[in-house]
């Protein structure tokens, strides 16, 4: 027993109260390295102990303060800087959109610093304890108390030491003997720890090395989502289909008209009349000033995006276009002036068949935009090319 | 068991009740006159801001209580052991709840005089047009086919005002709720069960005083449950009738979580403010201890957080979404006149006491805490004038004689009522089951 090197002196107590008084006494004896073990969370102890105020938030404050810049400057360098996007019409840098991630992020850094700062200061995770040893230090967890005077503290003194904590009315004293064996963990769990450790670059590695060379392989793709689906095309492969014949949807059936396709006006439905443009408003429409308010509106969600509010070919995207366009990022041609000499002398035929089919790079509208809807538009340009006249 | 004995030795106000009683019955009355003199001896718009400094006041006054109330509630539903020295200071205010719903009845001369004057759907007939802020006008169109736009638009600078039509069809839609008749029902509904409430958990308390077992405790612990589910309905829908119906085409379903955040918040400084001005009177000493002051200043804290969680939840949906008529709420609160009070809301009620309040030596120096719990009561004003004043005039910040007088003419009644029930009343809950644990509780 004198051969091996004490650990510390363990010293057991029945009760809470005799804990607090030995825990006083022991502090102010000036002991430093020591500590009490109890069963449940005993109020007060701290102070017993002269345990100083942790400074542990002062660590959650900066770490918090540093998750709370790096959420903003996250989202300021996303959104703002390297890949600037107009979402919902907002800033590019709109804050109170960034609030919610900055909040996440602040409670991120403060809760994970919180945890491991907390094991790191009590030097966790702790493999072994000599204590754990001592057949009596179980009942730490059940219904003993034990104080504990490490030896490593400078007025530690074996017998001394021993003395002093049966003189506190401890049940029992015991030395707790330093292991013989190395606590280090064993060579095969760290050679263990260290092949995962490489493996687990492994995945890195490859993604690096994806990212620098180009190949003619499709991506991986690990969810299919929607992506790929089985699901009928409408003029699908005809050998897979879904009927006799084929086909995945049924031809229409000869003399008939599907619902809402008879179109019988030519003139309404594609702005030409034998091979003419119509040159006013088809008479099938009632043209008054709620005809006209509804081509204002309709204008306003189809064309001002590109042609601007007053048809002058200013749009919010031409405008973005531009910038694009002066970052060599784009190629743009502007669109068309609606006031312009050319567009005034247009038919409205003619104004009503660039809506339906497209021109040049405007694409169709015909799918988006009704046909009544179409004739208020030609309406409401009209409208505007006499305000830019005046 | 020497802290018990100790503690429950100097419980009793003494001839400090009756004295608070006086003045806070004389600033009381002299507040409410003061303010119905400048307020209603005036023209049409001086009686109309009465009545909207009238509803700041009274939601302020009722915001305490209903606090306090809730505040007596869960620590009987979590069987609290901290809270018990201060309890009784809760449920001293909270048990003055039916005089307080009194101060509220005033409302329906507003409600009923037809002309809209407060609540703007009361108004007979045509809605809105004798509202402050003028006539709405048609929401900004642009291009040369929109018609010359009225003069009135200068009312509406931002635009966000809905159309005459859409108004009166949101309210139209909203009138089988939003009617006097109904309206009046509710609030006396809201009023009885809070004095119902109210009058149980302060008798069961007071019962528990002289029992000889924990019967009266126990009753209270199994009713706190079923109130708190009450009390959340009821809260909610008086924010939804009393504040937020003040906008009748505005709604938010949060409204309810900000109004109690908000109510929550005064609740914890006044009491933060009734135990320091006790402990300086001699009263309470060895009750309250510095472990108490450190947990009343942490739900303070945690509750202006959550103040300001739910007012950002509350705005940035609405920003983000971006419809006029959810937008125009916050855009009558971004106008000129009220930009600074915005500002002044956002800094004062969250940004700066969030930090104030973070520290645990704050907490722990009650002087300090003190400042910050009269300095929050302060800000939960300034919160509900910011709710209400708005409402009346988008343009114009009337800040005057009249708001000051009638809130401190109501908080002068609050004291009143609550000096003249803790005369003769133990301020501490000195034979409650739990008392002893209060007394030795430490903060880890």
């Amino acid at each position: 027993m004198e051969e091996r090197k004490l650990h510390s002196v363990m010293a057991e107590f029945t009760d809470v109260n005799s804990l607090m008084a030995a825990a006083e006494r022991v502090r102010d004896a000036g002991f430093r390295k020591w500590d009490c073990h109890t069963p449940f969370p005993v109020h007060g102890l701290d102070d017993a102990m002269g345990v100083k105020m942790t400074r542990l938030p002062w660590i959650v404050l900066a770490m918090g303060l540093t998750g709370c810049g790096l959420g903003l400057l996250l989202q300021w360098w996303t959104n703002a800087y390297d890949y600037p996007y107009i979402i919902s019409g907002k800033p590019v840098w709109a804050i109170p959109a960034n609030i919610p991630i900055t909040f996440e992020v602040t409670v991120l850094f403060s809760a994970f610093t919180a945890f491991f700062a907390m094991w790191i200061m009590n030097d966790l995770p702790r493999w072994f304890s000599p204590l754990s040893r001592k057949k009596n230090f179980a009942r730490a967890t059940d219904d003993r108390f034990f104080v504990v005077i490490e030896a490593a503290d400078p007025q530690f003194d074996g017998v001394r030491t021993a003395e002093f904590l049966n003189g506190l009315g401890a049940a029992s004293v015991e030395e707790v003997e330093m292991p013989d064996e190395p606590t280090r963990l064993p060579a095969r769990y760290r050679h263990l720890l260290f092949t995962l450790a490489m493996a687990m670059l492994v995945p890195l590695a490859m993604i690096y090395n994806a990212q620098h060379k180009t190949s003619t392989e499709p991506r991986v793709h690990l969810v299919k989502d929607m992506d790929k689906q089985a699901r009928f095309r409408p003029q699908g492969e005809t050998l897979a289909g879904l009927f006799a014949d084929g086909r995945m949807s049924r031809p229409r059936i000869e003399g008939t008209v599907g619902r809402g396709m008879l179109r019988e006006d030519e003139g309404l439905e594609t702005g030409m009349e034998g091979g003419e443009y119509v040159t006013a408003v088809p008479s099938a429409l009632q043209v008054d000033e709620d005809f006209v308010r509804r081509g204002q509106e309709r204008f306003g969600i189809y064309c001002a995006p590109c042609h601007g509010f007053t048809g002058k070919g200013d749009g919010l995207v031409h405008q973005r276009a531009l910038q694009l366009a002066a970052e060599g990022n784009a190629q743009w041609v502007q669109p068309t002036d609606l006031s312009s000499a050319l567009v005034v002398d247009q038919a409205d035929g003619r104004l009503y068949e660039t809506i339906r089919m497209g021109r040049n790079t405007m694409p169709a509208y015909a799918s988006a935009i009704p046909v009544e809807d179409r004739w208020a538009i030609v309406l409401y340009v009209r409208a505007l090319q006499r305000a830019a006249a005046q | 068991m020497n802290s018990l004995n100790e503690a429950v030795q100097d419980v009793q106000a003494g001839d400090l009740a009756p004295r608070v009683a006086r003045i806070g019955l004389v600033v009381g009355v002299v507040g409410l006159l003061v303010g119905a003199g400048f307020g209603l001896t005036g023209d049409a718009h001086a009686k109309q801001h009465f009545w909207f400094a009238w509803l700041v006041a009274f939601a302020y006054v009722l915001t305490i209580g209903m606090g306090t109330l809730f505040f007596s509630m869960i620590q009987h539903l979590v069987n609290a052991h901290w809270s018990v020295t201060v309890r009784r200071l809760a449920e001293i205010t909270m048990a003055n709840l039916p005089a307080i719903c009194l101060l509220g009845l005033p409302l329906l001369v507003p409600l009923l005089d037809g002309h809209g004057t407060l609540w703007k759907w009361a108004g007979g007939g045509h809605h809105g047009e004798e509202a402050a802020h003028g006539a709405e006008v048609p929401g900004g169109e642009s291009g040369a086919a929109a018609e010359a736009v009225e003069p009135a638009a200068q009312a509406d600078p931002l635009g966000v005002q809905l159309a005459e039509e859409e108004h009166h069809e949101f309210v139209e839609h909203k009138r089988p709720f939003l009617n006097s008749g109904f309206f009046i029902a509710r609030l006396i509904g809201y009023f009885l069960i809070w004095a119902l409430m109210a009058r149980f958990f302060f008798r069961g308390s007071v019962a528990q005083d002289s029992a000889s077992d924990a019967a009266p405790t126990l009753r209270m612990k199994k009713w706190s449950a079923p109130a708190i589910i009450v009390f959340a309905l009821t809260l909610s829908f008086a924010a939804f009738d009393l504040l937020m119906s003040l906008d009748e085409t505005w709604f938010s379903t949060i409204f309810g979580v900000y109004i109690f955040a908000g109510s929550f918040v005064a609740c914890f400084a006044w009491l933060v403010v009734c135990a320091k001005f006790l402990q300086s009177r001699g009263v309470m000493k060895n009750a309250v201890t510095r472990e108490h002051y450190h947990d009343l200043g942490k739900f303070m804290f945690a509750f202006v957080f959550f103040w300001g969680y739910i007012a950002f939840s509350q705005f940035m949906l609405i920003w983000y979404a971006n419809i006029p008529e959810e937008t125009h709420w916050y855009a009558n609160r971004i106008t000129p006149a009220w930009i600074n009070w915005s500002w002044l809301l956002l800094i004062g009620h969250f940004l700066i006491p969030f930090p104030g309040l973070l520290s645990r030596h704050v907490k722990r120096r009650t002087g300090v805490l003190l400042f910050w719990a009269i300095y929050m009561l302060v800000m939960h004003w300034v919160d509900l004038y910011w709710i209400v004043m708005p409402n009346l005039d988008p343009q114009h910040v009337n800040f005057g004689v009249v708001d000051v007088a009638l809130t401190l003419g109501m908080v002068g009644i609050l004291v009143f009522l609550t000096a003249r029930r803790a005369s003769g009343q133990a301020l501490l809950p000195v034979n409650d089951p739990l008392l002893p644990q209060s007394l030795g509780f430490k903060n880890a």
